[in-house]
């Protein structure tokens, strides 16, 4: 079975954990052993969310991970991105592991957005999908099914391509300011 | 073999230059003051701990003061520049695993 981690930072934006529950149920669905890295804070966050485990199987703490970590441990690294530590985190997990990579960059300021997506496109090859966001999650689960849509099939029949064509690459109305 | 984690938590013998930053300010502050530079891939592992950062990663040596300066990093805090006073074989070890 092919395995994935997810890379969660800092837990002070509230679209992680539900997003991070999200990541782990697509990935299990399309066939991966998922292990979720993260702070203490970060875990506790998902124990409360998910007590039994449904989702979330299996979680180790991130320094721990890193300490032992090891290229080809895992098949596929997602990492949640949305402070410049997390970059930091993200590009050394990359770099250590030389696997397919996903940066899901998010923040809810334009600039920092803008910012971190540069820092990982500069230092690695990793795919990157973002999008502003803090509060409400919706606009980062759409980017990641589609990133992941990408991972099980990333070169869809040309009626797909079709189907697809007149869709933009940023979803305006996803844009937009959301609410505190 | 010395541990950067558990010298951090039972020694006071270090010093702070930099808290709470960003990883590139860090290793500005590095690459601008300390008297000589080795790069190292994100990953590597320094005085028995994973280097994070963005590469190249700048870990400062000075000989004199018979100390190393490094950025260290944790998910919740951002980034710091770290001096800590290290044996002189471990100085040798970065060296070693330099990639300028």
């Amino acid at each position: 079975m092919k395995k994935a981690i997810i890379l969660l930072g800092c837990p002070e934006s509230p679209s992680q954990t539900p997003l991070a529950i999200y990541a782990t149920q697509k990935l299990t669905g399309i066939g991966y052993q998922v292990t979720v890295a993260s702070t203490p804070s970060a875990k506790k966050l998902l124990e409360v969310s998910d007590p039994k485990e449904h989702y979330v199987q299996n979680k180790t703490d991130i320094e721990s991970c890193l300490d032992g970590l090891e290229e080809g441990d895992y098949d596929f690294l997602l990492g949640f991105v949305a402070k410049d530590a997390a970059v930091s985190y993200f590009v050394t997990f990359y770099h250590i592991l030389n696997t397919q990579s996903l940066a899901l960059v998010f923040h809810r300021d334009q600039e920092k957005l803008e910012h971190f997506e540069n820092a990982v496109r500069e230092s690695t090859q990793a795919d990157i999908t973002s999008a502003r966001a803090y509060h409400n999650p919706t606009p980062l689960r759409v980017r990641l099914d589609r990133a992941l849509d990408k991972l099980i099939d990333p070169e869809p029949n040309k009626q797909d391509k079709k189907d697809n064509v007149d869709e933009p690459e940023k979803n305006p109305k996803l844009d937009e300011q959301e609410d505190s | 073999m010395f541990c950067l984690e558990t010298y951090l938590r039972e020694s006071e013998d270090y010093e702070i230059h930099m808290t709470r930053s960003g990883f590139k300010d860090c290793a500005r502050f590095i690459e601008n003051n300390a008297p000589e530079v080795v790069h190292v891939k994100p990953g590597e592992k320094i005085v028995g701990a994973r280097i994070i950062g963005v590469p190249p990663v700048p870990i400062g040596i000075n000989d004199e003061k018979g100390t190393i300066m490094l950025p260290y990093t944790k998910p919740c805090y951002g980034s710091a520049t770290v001096e800590i006073p290290v044996p002189v074989e471990e100085r040798e070890k970065i060296r070693a695993v330099g990639i300028d």
